[in-house]
């Protein structure tokens, strides 16, 4: 997503990311990034959760007004109550990776040094 | 400010291999972007771009199929969502995620209601008609960056759009 909103920004509109996983999105190098410890999937708040849903949305933007230097990240204090294990936060079944690398788990060293293999 | 554990939903080895391609991306010296606010919030029309792989459903699907012949290539194409769009109107094309959230409450990944009633409320000014979504699983980045990304950057200007907040999933 951030090399996707570098190319936004750069087209001369404002941009924001709000991120689950904001070290990953920083690491793009992008110019304005919110941060907040959702689990993938459910990003900006539970559903039906219209509070937290706002809030975010507001804070979100509000960094986008203040944020002056690309680059800057805000961290946003909201945080998931449930045990990070819960399986309801996981799809099931588990993504098509999981098991190509249960098969051939050298593809999993392949990975770690940013190689893509070939299937 | 609160800190955010990026990895803390993540299993053990998803971290890891997150961790070592953050490593290799990271880069100091990489130029950033940066377009100044031109004028209040209350003036700027504002899009989402959703990496949740939200398609409607009188739209093409995300194809899963691929991904599941080849896992480690993702669908690089992207949809519309119009603004009106609730989880009624779409499907979640994404196995990287558990989709029954954003299909309770679409909002949890494209806060289209939220944004709505903040132009209600007077705080933006108005919400794009369209919006626009791909599937983030995405390792070689080239074709979406190629295509996909010109093609929303062309629809967002014809919106004439001032913010765009992306949110990945």
């Amino acid at each position: 997503m951030g090399l996707v909103q570098r190319e936004i920004e750069a087209a001369g509109m404002n941009t924001v990311t709000l991120s689950p996983m904001p070290d990953w999105t920083e690491a793009m190098g992008v110019p304005r990034l919110v941060g907040i410890e959702h689990p993938l999937g459910v990003t900006v708040g539970r559903p039906g959760d219209v509070a937290t849903q706002t809030a975010v949305l507001r804070d979100t933007l509000r960094a986008l007004i203040e944020m002056k230097e690309p680059g800057e990240v805000r961290y946003l204090p909201y945080k998931w109550q449930e045990m990070p294990g819960d399986p309801s936060l996981h799809p099931d079944p588990p993504p098509p990776i999981t098991s190509a690398i249960m098969r051939r788990p050298w593809y999993y060293r392949k990975l770690m040094k940013g190689e893509i293999p070939e299937e | 400010m609160a800190e955010v554990d990026s990895y803390r939903f993540c299993g053990r080895a998803t971290a890891r291999i997150a961790r070592s391609w953050i490593e290799r991306e990271r880069d100091p010296g990489r130029l950033i972007p940066w377009t100044p606010l031109g004028k209040p919030l209350s003036e700027c029309t504002v899009a989402f771009v959703s990496s949740a792989g939200i398609a409607m459903l009188n739209d093409e699907p995300f194809d899963q199929e691929g991904e599941r012949r080849n896992p480690w290539r993702g669908d690089p194409s992207f949809r519309v969502i119009p603004r009106t769009a609730t989880e009624k109107d779409v499907r979640i094309c994404h196995l990287h995620i558990n989709p029954e959230f954003a299909l309770q409450d679409l909002n949890v990944v494209l806060p289209l209601q939220r944004l709505q009633e903040l132009v209600e409320q007077g705080e933006v000014g108005r919400v794009a008609e369209e919006h626009y979504s791909f599937m983030g699983y995405i390792l070689e980045e080239r074709e979406l960056l190629a295509q996909s990304v010109p093609a929303i950057i062309a629809g967002l200007q014809a919106q004439e759009v001032d913010v765009v907040i992306l949110v990945p999933v």
